[in-house]
Protein backbone atom coordinates (compact mmCIF):
# COMPACT_ATOMS: atom_id res chain seq x y z
CA UNK A 1 0.00 0.00 0.00
CA UNK A 2 1.50 3.23 -1.46
CA UNK A 3 -0.45 5.91 1.52
CA UNK A 4 2.71 8.47 1.66
CA UNK A 5 3.96 8.23 -1.51
CA UNK A 6 2.85 12.26 -2.85
CA UNK A 7 4.13 14.42 -0.73
CA UNK A 8 5.63 18.14 -0.83
CA UNK A 9 9.11 17.72 -2.01
CA UNK A 10 9.12 21.71 -0.82
CA UNK A 11 8.70 23.17 2.17
CA UNK A 12 6.67 26.14 3.27
CA UNK A 13 9.67 28.29 3.70
CA UNK A 14 11.48 27.14 0.36
CA UNK A 15 8.58 27.61 -1.64
CA UNK A 16 8.10 31.48 -0.20
CA UNK A 17 11.86 31.79 -0.83
CA UNK A 18 11.57 30.63 -4.64
CA UNK A 19 8.07 32.36 -4.86
CA UNK A 20 9.94 35.69 -3.97
CA UNK A 21 12.43 35.21 -6.20
CA UNK A 22 10.02 34.06 -9.43
CA UNK A 23 7.95 37.39 -8.73
CA UNK A 24 11.30 39.52 -9.37
CA UNK A 25 11.38 37.30 -12.57
CA UNK A 26 14.76 34.87 -11.32
CA UNK A 27 15.09 32.55 -13.98
CA UNK A 28 16.07 30.25 -12.01
CA UNK A 29 14.12 30.14 -9.12
CA UNK A 30 11.07 30.14 -11.79
CA UNK A 31 12.46 27.09 -13.77
CA UNK A 32 12.93 25.21 -10.26
CA UNK A 33 9.20 26.19 -9.14
CA UNK A 34 8.34 25.22 -12.95
CA UNK A 35 9.69 21.84 -12.56
CA UNK A 36 8.11 21.18 -8.83
CA UNK A 37 4.63 22.07 -9.76
CA UNK A 38 4.75 20.48 -13.16
CA UNK A 39 4.34 17.09 -11.95
CA UNK A 40 1.49 17.87 -9.38
CA UNK A 41 -0.34 19.92 -11.98
CA UNK A 42 0.60 16.91 -14.50
CA UNK A 43 -0.71 14.61 -11.87
CA UNK A 44 -4.10 16.39 -10.97
CA UNK A 45 -4.91 16.80 -14.51
CA UNK A 46 -3.90 13.34 -15.64
CA UNK A 47 -6.75 12.04 -13.89
CA UNK A 48 -9.18 14.42 -15.23
CA UNK A 49 -8.94 14.64 -18.87
CA UNK A 50 -9.03 11.93 -21.75
CA UNK A 51 -5.28 11.65 -23.06
CA UNK A 52 -1.24 11.88 -21.63
CA UNK A 53 -1.14 15.23 -24.81
CA UNK A 54 -4.05 16.79 -23.32
CA UNK A 55 -2.77 16.39 -19.90
CA UNK A 56 0.89 17.77 -20.99
CA UNK A 57 -0.60 20.43 -22.95
CA UNK A 58 -3.01 21.75 -20.24
CA UNK A 59 -0.55 21.46 -17.28
CA UNK A 60 2.10 23.67 -19.58
CA UNK A 61 -0.70 26.10 -19.77
CA UNK A 62 -1.06 25.82 -16.34
CA UNK A 63 2.80 27.10 -15.62
CA UNK A 64 2.97 28.76 -18.24
CA UNK A 65 -0.29 31.12 -16.27
CA UNK A 66 1.30 30.64 -13.04
CA UNK A 67 4.50 32.48 -13.96
CA UNK A 68 2.66 35.17 -16.10
CA UNK A 69 0.81 36.13 -13.12
CA UNK A 70 2.74 35.16 -10.09
CA UNK A 71 3.56 39.13 -9.46
CA UNK A 72 -0.23 39.50 -8.56
CA UNK A 73 -0.39 35.91 -6.83
CA UNK A 74 -2.20 36.63 -3.10
CA UNK A 75 -3.25 34.06 -0.59
CA UNK A 76 -2.71 30.40 -0.96
CA UNK A 77 -0.38 29.34 -3.55
CA UNK A 78 -1.20 26.13 -3.97
CA UNK A 79 -4.90 26.68 -3.87
CA UNK A 80 -4.17 29.07 -6.84
CA UNK A 81 -2.69 26.98 -8.88
CA UNK A 82 -5.01 23.98 -8.39
CA UNK A 83 -8.08 26.31 -9.06
CA UNK A 84 -6.03 27.72 -12.72
CA UNK A 85 -5.91 24.00 -13.09
CA UNK A 86 -9.79 23.27 -12.68
CA UNK A 87 -10.02 26.71 -14.82
CA UNK A 88 -8.25 25.58 -17.74
CA UNK A 89 -10.03 21.87 -17.90
CA UNK A 90 -13.41 22.77 -17.45
CA UNK A 91 -12.51 25.06 -20.59
CA UNK A 92 -10.50 22.43 -21.96
CA UNK A 93 -14.30 20.18 -21.91
CA UNK A 94 -16.48 23.33 -22.49
CA UNK A 95 -14.32 23.24 -25.92
CA UNK A 96 -14.25 19.31 -27.20
CA UNK A 97 -18.12 18.99 -25.49
CA UNK A 98 -16.84 15.13 -24.96
CA UNK A 99 -16.52 15.33 -21.16
CA UNK A 100 -19.15 12.38 -20.00
CA UNK A 101 -19.73 9.98 -23.61
CA UNK A 102 -15.87 9.51 -24.42
CA UNK A 103 -13.99 6.97 -22.69
CA UNK A 104 -10.52 7.46 -21.37
CA UNK A 105 -7.69 6.44 -23.38
CA UNK A 106 -6.05 5.58 -20.22
CA UNK A 107 -2.57 5.38 -21.67
CA UNK A 108 -0.85 4.98 -18.71
CA UNK A 109 -2.64 1.62 -17.42
CA UNK A 110 -2.36 -0.31 -20.56
CA UNK A 111 1.00 0.81 -21.06
CA UNK A 112 1.35 -0.86 -17.47
CA UNK A 113 -0.15 -3.29 -19.06
CA UNK A 114 2.44 -3.90 -21.32
CA UNK A 115 5.40 -4.11 -18.62
CA UNK A 116 3.63 -6.87 -17.52
CA UNK A 117 2.26 -5.78 -14.57
CA UNK A 118 -0.49 -8.03 -13.03
CA UNK A 119 -3.40 -7.63 -15.74
CA UNK A 120 -6.66 -8.08 -12.85
CA UNK A 121 -5.25 -5.11 -10.37
CA UNK A 122 -4.93 -2.87 -13.19
CA UNK A 123 -7.84 -3.52 -14.88
CA UNK A 124 -9.30 -2.46 -12.07
CA UNK A 125 -7.32 0.36 -11.86
CA UNK A 126 -8.45 1.45 -15.49
CA UNK A 127 -12.31 1.01 -14.14
CA UNK A 128 -11.81 2.93 -10.87
CA UNK A 129 -10.56 5.07 -13.30
CA UNK A 130 -13.43 5.90 -15.37
CA UNK A 131 -15.93 6.01 -12.61
CA UNK A 132 -13.32 8.58 -11.19
CA UNK A 133 -14.55 10.25 -14.39
CA UNK A 134 -17.75 10.27 -13.45
CA UNK A 135 -17.54 12.13 -10.12
CA UNK A 136 -18.64 15.96 -9.95
CA UNK A 137 -15.31 18.24 -10.39
CA UNK A 138 -15.57 19.21 -6.59
CA UNK A 139 -15.19 15.71 -5.98
CA UNK A 140 -12.69 14.66 -8.36
CA UNK A 141 -10.43 17.34 -6.95
CA UNK A 142 -10.88 16.29 -3.44
CA UNK A 143 -10.22 12.60 -4.58
CA UNK A 144 -6.88 13.68 -6.70
CA UNK A 145 -5.85 15.78 -3.94
CA UNK A 146 -6.36 13.41 -1.52
CA UNK A 147 -5.56 10.09 -2.81
CA UNK A 148 -2.90 10.90 -5.71
CA UNK A 149 -1.12 14.12 -4.88
CA UNK A 150 -1.60 12.49 -0.91
CA UNK A 151 -2.57 16.32 0.74
CA UNK A 152 -4.14 16.08 4.16
CA UNK A 153 -7.95 17.35 4.66
CA UNK A 154 -6.97 20.90 6.40
CA UNK A 155 -4.47 20.94 3.10
CA UNK A 156 -6.67 20.05 0.61
CA UNK A 157 -9.50 22.70 3.07
CA UNK A 158 -6.97 25.68 2.44
CA UNK A 159 -6.22 24.31 -1.60
CA UNK A 160 -10.22 24.93 -2.37
CA UNK A 161 -11.22 27.62 0.01
CA UNK A 162 -12.98 25.53 2.55
CA UNK A 163 -13.68 23.96 5.51
CA UNK A 164 -12.51 20.52 6.57
CA UNK A 165 -15.96 19.79 7.26
CA UNK A 166 -16.68 20.13 4.33
CA UNK A 167 -13.70 18.64 2.72
CA UNK A 168 -14.72 15.35 4.69
CA UNK A 169 -18.61 15.31 3.49
CA UNK A 170 -17.11 15.73 -0.71
CA UNK A 171 -14.48 12.83 0.48
CA UNK A 172 -17.23 10.65 2.04
CA UNK A 173 -19.65 11.29 -1.07
CA UNK A 174 -17.20 10.71 -3.67
CA UNK A 175 -16.09 7.50 -2.42
CA UNK A 176 -19.85 6.36 -1.88
CA UNK A 177 -20.12 7.31 -5.38
CA UNK A 178 -17.05 5.46 -6.29
CA UNK A 179 -18.09 2.68 -4.63
CA UNK A 180 -21.96 2.50 -6.26
CA UNK A 181 -20.28 2.80 -9.50
CA UNK A 182 -17.77 0.12 -9.20
CA UNK A 183 -21.26 -2.16 -7.39
CA UNK A 184 -22.86 -0.92 -10.45
CA UNK A 185 -20.40 -1.98 -12.89
CA UNK A 186 -20.32 -5.64 -11.55
CA UNK A 187 -24.07 -6.27 -11.63
CA UNK A 188 -23.30 -5.32 -14.91
CA UNK B 1 -24.53 10.26 12.20
CA UNK B 2 -23.50 11.05 9.17
CA UNK B 3 -21.12 13.64 10.22
CA UNK B 4 -19.49 11.33 12.72
CA UNK B 5 -19.35 8.80 9.56
CA UNK B 6 -17.51 11.49 7.62
CA UNK B 7 -15.43 12.13 10.58
CA UNK B 8 -14.51 8.29 11.05
CA UNK B 9 -13.28 7.97 7.74
CA UNK B 10 -11.25 10.69 7.86
CA UNK B 11 -9.38 9.60 10.66
CA UNK B 12 -9.25 6.21 9.24
CA UNK B 13 -7.55 7.19 5.98
CA UNK B 14 -5.13 9.23 8.44
CA UNK B 15 -4.69 6.32 10.72
CA UNK B 16 -4.57 3.49 7.15
CA UNK B 17 -1.55 6.19 6.18
CA UNK B 18 0.73 5.48 9.31
CA UNK B 19 0.57 2.07 8.73
CA UNK B 20 -2.36 0.64 10.34
CA UNK B 21 -5.05 -2.11 8.45
CA UNK B 22 -8.78 -1.51 7.98
CA UNK B 23 -9.30 -4.18 10.52
CA UNK B 24 -7.11 -1.88 12.94
CA UNK B 25 -8.86 1.18 12.37
CA UNK B 26 -12.47 0.06 12.73
CA UNK B 27 -11.85 -1.88 15.85
CA UNK B 28 -10.52 1.30 17.42
CA UNK B 29 -13.44 3.37 15.92
CA UNK B 30 -15.80 0.15 16.34
CA UNK B 31 -18.03 1.75 19.61
CA UNK B 32 -18.25 5.29 18.05
CA UNK B 33 -18.95 3.82 14.39
CA UNK B 34 -22.70 2.67 16.01
CA UNK B 35 -23.12 0.55 13.12
CA UNK B 36 -21.34 2.20 10.16
CA UNK B 37 -17.96 -0.18 10.45
CA UNK B 38 -20.25 -1.91 7.26
CA UNK B 39 -20.48 1.28 5.80
CA UNK B 40 -16.88 2.10 6.22
CA UNK B 41 -15.15 -1.03 4.94
CA UNK B 42 -15.46 -0.77 1.04
CA UNK B 43 -15.30 2.60 1.08
CA UNK B 44 -11.49 2.29 2.84
CA UNK B 45 -11.32 -0.78 0.57
CA UNK B 46 -12.00 1.65 -2.06
CA UNK B 47 -9.36 4.38 -0.67
CA UNK B 48 -6.77 1.44 -0.45
CA UNK B 49 -6.94 0.78 -4.56
CA UNK B 50 -6.94 4.76 -5.11
CA UNK B 51 -3.76 4.82 -2.74
CA UNK B 52 -2.12 2.50 -5.12
CA UNK B 53 -3.31 3.65 -8.66
CA UNK B 54 -0.29 4.84 -10.45
CA UNK B 55 1.54 8.54 -9.96
CA UNK B 56 1.88 9.68 -13.44
CA UNK B 57 4.93 11.28 -14.06
CA UNK B 58 5.23 13.73 -16.65
CA UNK B 59 7.71 12.77 -19.79
CA UNK B 60 11.01 15.06 -19.21
CA UNK B 61 10.14 16.48 -22.93
CA UNK B 62 7.26 17.93 -21.92
CA UNK B 63 8.76 19.33 -18.74
CA UNK B 64 11.63 20.50 -20.52
CA UNK B 65 9.61 22.31 -23.36
CA UNK B 66 7.55 24.25 -21.33
CA UNK B 67 10.45 25.20 -18.99
CA UNK B 68 11.66 26.88 -22.85
CA UNK B 69 8.39 28.47 -23.69
CA UNK B 70 8.15 30.15 -20.18
CA UNK B 71 12.14 30.89 -20.55
CA UNK B 72 11.41 32.55 -23.96
CA UNK B 73 8.60 34.51 -22.07
CA UNK B 74 10.45 35.46 -19.20
CA UNK B 75 12.87 36.82 -21.74
CA UNK B 76 10.69 38.70 -23.40
CA UNK B 77 9.05 40.24 -20.46
CA UNK B 78 12.26 41.24 -19.29
CA UNK B 79 13.00 42.81 -22.69
CA UNK B 80 9.30 44.23 -22.21
CA UNK B 81 10.16 46.02 -19.05
CA UNK B 82 13.43 47.09 -19.52
CA UNK B 83 11.40 48.49 -22.97
CA UNK B 84 8.48 50.00 -21.09
CA UNK B 85 11.36 52.17 -18.51
CA UNK B 86 13.06 53.52 -20.90
CA UNK B 87 9.66 54.91 -22.62
CA UNK B 88 8.42 55.70 -19.16
CA UNK B 89 11.83 57.64 -18.50
CA UNK B 90 11.26 59.29 -22.80
CA UNK B 91 8.14 60.57 -21.02
CA UNK B 92 8.76 61.98 -18.04
CA UNK B 93 11.61 63.90 -20.58
CA UNK B 94 9.08 64.97 -22.24
CA UNK B 95 6.66 66.06 -20.15
CA UNK B 96 9.08 68.59 -19.13
CA UNK B 97 9.05 69.87 -22.89
CA UNK B 98 5.61 69.11 -23.71
CA UNK B 99 4.64 72.71 -22.37
CA UNK B 100 7.28 74.30 -24.99
CA UNK B 101 5.75 71.91 -27.61
CA UNK B 102 2.53 73.46 -27.54
CA UNK B 103 2.22 75.83 -30.58
CA UNK B 104 1.18 79.03 -28.93
CA UNK B 105 4.03 78.68 -26.46
CA UNK B 106 6.83 77.27 -28.87
CA UNK B 107 5.42 80.45 -30.71
CA UNK B 108 6.02 83.01 -27.73
CA UNK B 109 9.39 81.22 -26.97
CA UNK B 110 10.55 81.86 -30.73
CA UNK B 111 9.58 85.15 -30.30
CA UNK B 112 11.02 86.22 -27.23
CA UNK B 113 14.45 83.97 -28.59
CA UNK B 114 14.54 86.40 -32.02
CA UNK B 115 13.83 89.40 -30.02
CA UNK B 116 16.43 88.39 -27.70
CA UNK B 117 19.11 88.26 -30.59
CA UNK B 118 18.14 90.91 -32.52
CA UNK B 119 18.34 93.13 -28.83
CA UNK B 120 22.02 91.73 -28.43
CA UNK B 121 23.14 91.98 -31.48
CA UNK B 122 21.74 95.45 -31.87
CA UNK B 123 23.06 96.67 -28.44
CA UNK B 124 26.37 95.26 -29.79
CA UNK B 125 26.36 97.90 -33.28
CA UNK B 126 24.94 100.37 -31.39
CA UNK B 127 28.07 100.57 -29.17
CA UNK B 128 30.35 102.40 -31.57
CA UNK B 129 26.57 104.81 -32.63
CA UNK B 130 26.93 108.99 -31.45
CA UNK B 131 24.32 111.11 -31.21
CA UNK B 132 22.35 111.28 -34.66
CA UNK B 133 22.65 107.57 -34.90
CA UNK B 134 19.74 105.24 -34.96
CA UNK B 135 20.98 102.90 -32.87
CA UNK B 136 22.32 105.55 -30.06
CA UNK B 137 18.83 106.11 -28.16
CA UNK B 138 19.55 102.24 -27.71
CA UNK B 139 22.75 102.57 -26.79
CA UNK B 140 22.19 105.00 -23.59
CA UNK B 141 19.30 102.47 -22.62
CA UNK B 142 21.86 99.79 -22.88
CA UNK B 143 24.13 101.54 -20.40
CA UNK B 144 21.26 102.63 -18.02
CA UNK B 145 20.23 98.87 -17.96
CA UNK B 146 23.80 97.75 -17.58
CA UNK B 147 23.92 100.52 -14.65
CA UNK B 148 20.79 99.59 -13.45
CA UNK B 149 21.75 95.60 -13.22
CA UNK B 150 24.97 97.09 -11.06
CA UNK B 151 24.81 96.62 -7.24
CA UNK B 152 28.34 96.71 -6.59
CA UNK B 153 29.11 100.57 -5.75
CA UNK B 154 33.05 100.09 -7.08
CA UNK B 155 31.63 98.92 -10.45
CA UNK B 156 28.89 101.64 -10.75
CA UNK B 157 31.46 104.01 -10.15
CA UNK B 158 33.63 101.97 -12.57
CA UNK B 159 30.74 102.10 -15.24
CA UNK B 160 30.33 106.14 -14.55
CA UNK B 161 34.06 106.58 -15.77
CA UNK B 162 33.37 103.99 -18.70
CA UNK B 163 29.96 106.54 -19.75
CA UNK B 164 32.38 109.72 -19.48
CA UNK B 165 34.69 108.53 -21.56
CA UNK B 166 32.17 107.24 -24.16
CA UNK B 167 30.53 110.70 -23.75
CA UNK B 168 34.18 111.65 -24.47
CA UNK B 169 34.97 109.55 -27.70
CA UNK B 170 31.20 110.49 -28.91
CA UNK B 171 31.60 114.30 -28.50
CA UNK B 172 35.39 113.85 -30.45
CA UNK B 173 33.64 111.39 -33.16
CA UNK B 174 30.66 113.98 -33.66
CA UNK B 175 33.37 117.47 -33.87
CA UNK B 176 35.36 115.32 -36.44
CA UNK B 177 31.90 115.12 -38.33
CA UNK B 178 30.52 118.31 -38.45
CA UNK B 179 33.14 120.15 -36.56
CA UNK B 180 31.02 121.63 -34.08
CA UNK B 181 31.20 120.87 -30.17
CA UNK B 182 28.59 119.42 -28.64
CA UNK B 183 28.37 120.57 -25.27
CA UNK B 184 25.14 118.65 -24.45
CA UNK B 185 28.15 115.50 -24.54
CA UNK B 186 31.03 117.64 -23.06
CA UNK B 187 28.42 118.42 -20.09
CA UNK B 188 27.38 114.78 -19.27
CA UNK B 189 30.96 113.53 -19.82
CA UNK B 190 31.79 115.84 -16.89
CA UNK B 191 28.71 114.96 -15.11
CA UNK B 192 29.61 111.37 -15.29
CA UNK B 193 32.77 112.05 -14.03
CA UNK B 194 31.86 113.84 -11.17
CA UNK B 195 28.82 111.17 -10.21
CA UNK B 196 31.56 107.92 -10.73
CA UNK B 197 32.61 109.62 -7.48
CA UNK B 198 29.73 111.45 -5.82
CA UNK B 199 27.06 108.50 -6.55
CA UNK B 200 28.80 105.63 -5.19
CA UNK B 201 30.21 104.72 -1.69
CA UNK B 202 33.59 102.91 -2.19
CA UNK B 203 35.31 101.43 0.31
CA UNK B 204 38.23 103.24 1.83
CA UNK B 205 40.87 100.39 1.23
CA UNK B 206 40.39 100.57 -2.87
CA UNK B 207 38.53 104.73 -2.88
CA UNK B 208 42.11 105.94 -3.17
CA UNK B 209 43.71 103.52 -6.32
CA UNK B 210 39.75 104.28 -7.85
CA UNK B 211 40.80 108.26 -6.80
CA UNK B 212 43.76 107.48 -9.17
CA UNK B 213 42.04 106.11 -11.97
CA UNK B 214 39.31 108.83 -12.16
CA UNK B 215 42.56 111.78 -11.69
CA UNK B 216 44.12 109.90 -15.35
CA UNK B 217 40.61 110.19 -16.84
CA UNK B 218 40.17 113.64 -15.94
CA UNK B 219 43.78 114.55 -17.22
CA UNK B 220 43.00 112.60 -20.31
CA UNK B 221 39.59 114.86 -20.80
CA UNK B 222 41.76 117.79 -20.09
CA UNK B 223 44.37 116.81 -23.01
CA UNK B 224 41.68 116.37 -25.14
CA UNK B 225 40.00 119.47 -24.29
CA UNK B 226 42.90 121.34 -24.93
CA UNK B 227 43.39 119.83 -28.37
CA UNK B 228 40.17 120.79 -29.46
CA UNK B 229 40.24 124.31 -28.11
CA UNK B 230 41.57 125.39 -31.39
CA UNK B 231 39.81 124.30 -33.15
CA UNK B 232 36.20 125.20 -31.77
CA UNK B 233 34.68 128.53 -32.68
CA UNK B 234 34.34 131.43 -30.47
CA UNK B 235 31.33 131.01 -28.93
CA UNK B 236 32.17 127.18 -27.66
CA UNK B 237 35.71 128.33 -26.94
CA UNK B 238 34.46 129.92 -23.76
CA UNK B 239 32.89 126.73 -22.77
CA UNK B 240 35.79 124.29 -23.50
CA UNK B 241 38.13 126.74 -21.66
CA UNK B 242 35.59 126.84 -18.51
CA UNK B 243 35.68 122.61 -18.87
CA UNK B 244 39.16 122.64 -19.15
CA UNK B 245 39.02 124.92 -16.03
CA UNK B 246 36.94 122.57 -14.22
CA UNK B 247 39.15 119.86 -15.37
CA UNK B 248 42.37 121.16 -13.89
CA UNK B 249 40.43 122.20 -10.79
CA UNK B 250 39.15 118.87 -10.50
CA UNK B 251 42.70 117.17 -10.77
CA UNK B 252 43.91 119.73 -8.24
CA UNK B 253 42.07 118.70 -5.39
CA UNK B 254 42.12 115.02 -6.73
CA UNK B 255 46.08 115.05 -6.44
CA UNK B 256 45.62 116.67 -2.64
CA UNK B 257 43.25 114.63 -1.65
CA UNK B 258 45.44 111.49 -2.59
CA UNK B 259 48.32 113.45 -0.72
CA UNK B 260 47.15 114.32 1.85
CA UNK B 261 44.24 111.87 2.82
CA UNK B 262 44.36 111.53 6.08
CA UNK B 263 45.15 114.90 7.45
CA UNK B 264 43.13 117.37 5.27
CA UNK B 265 39.21 117.53 5.59
CA UNK B 266 37.97 116.42 2.14
CA UNK B 267 35.05 118.65 2.48
CA UNK B 268 36.60 121.86 3.08
CA UNK B 269 39.09 121.20 0.16
CA UNK B 270 36.09 119.57 -2.34
CA UNK B 271 35.86 121.90 -5.67
CA UNK B 272 32.37 123.87 -5.89
CA UNK B 273 30.82 124.67 -9.11
CA UNK B 274 34.24 126.63 -9.71
CA UNK B 275 36.35 124.28 -8.41
CA UNK B 276 37.15 125.91 -5.90
CA UNK B 277 36.60 123.65 -2.69
CA UNK B 278 33.50 123.93 -0.32
CA UNK B 279 32.65 125.01 3.09
CA UNK B 280 30.21 122.85 5.08
CA UNK B 281 29.54 122.04 8.42
CA UNK B 282 31.83 120.02 10.53
CA UNK B 283 28.99 117.76 11.19
CA UNK B 284 28.15 116.91 7.23
CA UNK B 285 32.06 117.04 6.24
CA UNK B 286 32.80 112.79 6.47
CA UNK B 287 29.32 111.86 4.70
CA UNK B 288 30.34 114.41 1.74
CA UNK B 289 33.77 113.40 1.73
CA UNK B 290 33.59 112.77 -1.80
CA UNK B 291 31.51 115.45 -2.64
CA UNK B 292 32.54 117.81 -6.03
CA UNK B 293 29.94 120.25 -5.92
CA UNK B 294 27.06 120.69 -8.34
CA UNK B 295 28.87 120.01 -11.36
CA UNK B 296 28.63 121.42 -15.03
CA UNK B 297 25.19 123.42 -14.02
CA UNK B 298 27.41 126.29 -15.66
CA UNK B 299 26.72 124.65 -19.08
CA UNK B 300 22.78 124.59 -18.51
Amino acid sequence: MNLTSAKKDLDDEELLQLLERARVNDSKAIGILCSHLYSKIYRFIYYRVNAVEDAEDLTSEVCFRVIKSIQNQKGSFYAWIFRIASNLINDHYRRRSVRSNVEPAGDLIEEMIDKGNKQNELLEQKELRQSLKKLTDEQQEVVVLKFIEGYETDEIADMLGKSSGAIRAIQFRALTALRNNFIKKEVD
Amino acid sequence: MEQDIELLLDNCINEMRNGKSIDECLAKYSQSATGGAGQLRPLLQLVQQLEILPKPEPAPEAISGTLINIGHHIAQRSMTSEKLTAVEKLQKKSSIFNIIRRPKIAWAFSAAFLFLVVLFSAATISANSVPGDILYPLKLATEKVKFLLTFNSEKKAELRLTFSDKRLQEMIAVFQQSGKLDTTLLKEMLDEAKLALEETKIPSDTASVFVTKLSHVNAYQKDVLEKIRPQVNLSSRKIVDEAINMCDMRGRWMRRMMNEENEISPDSSAPDSTGSPQQMPRSKQKSNRWQWGPGCDWMK
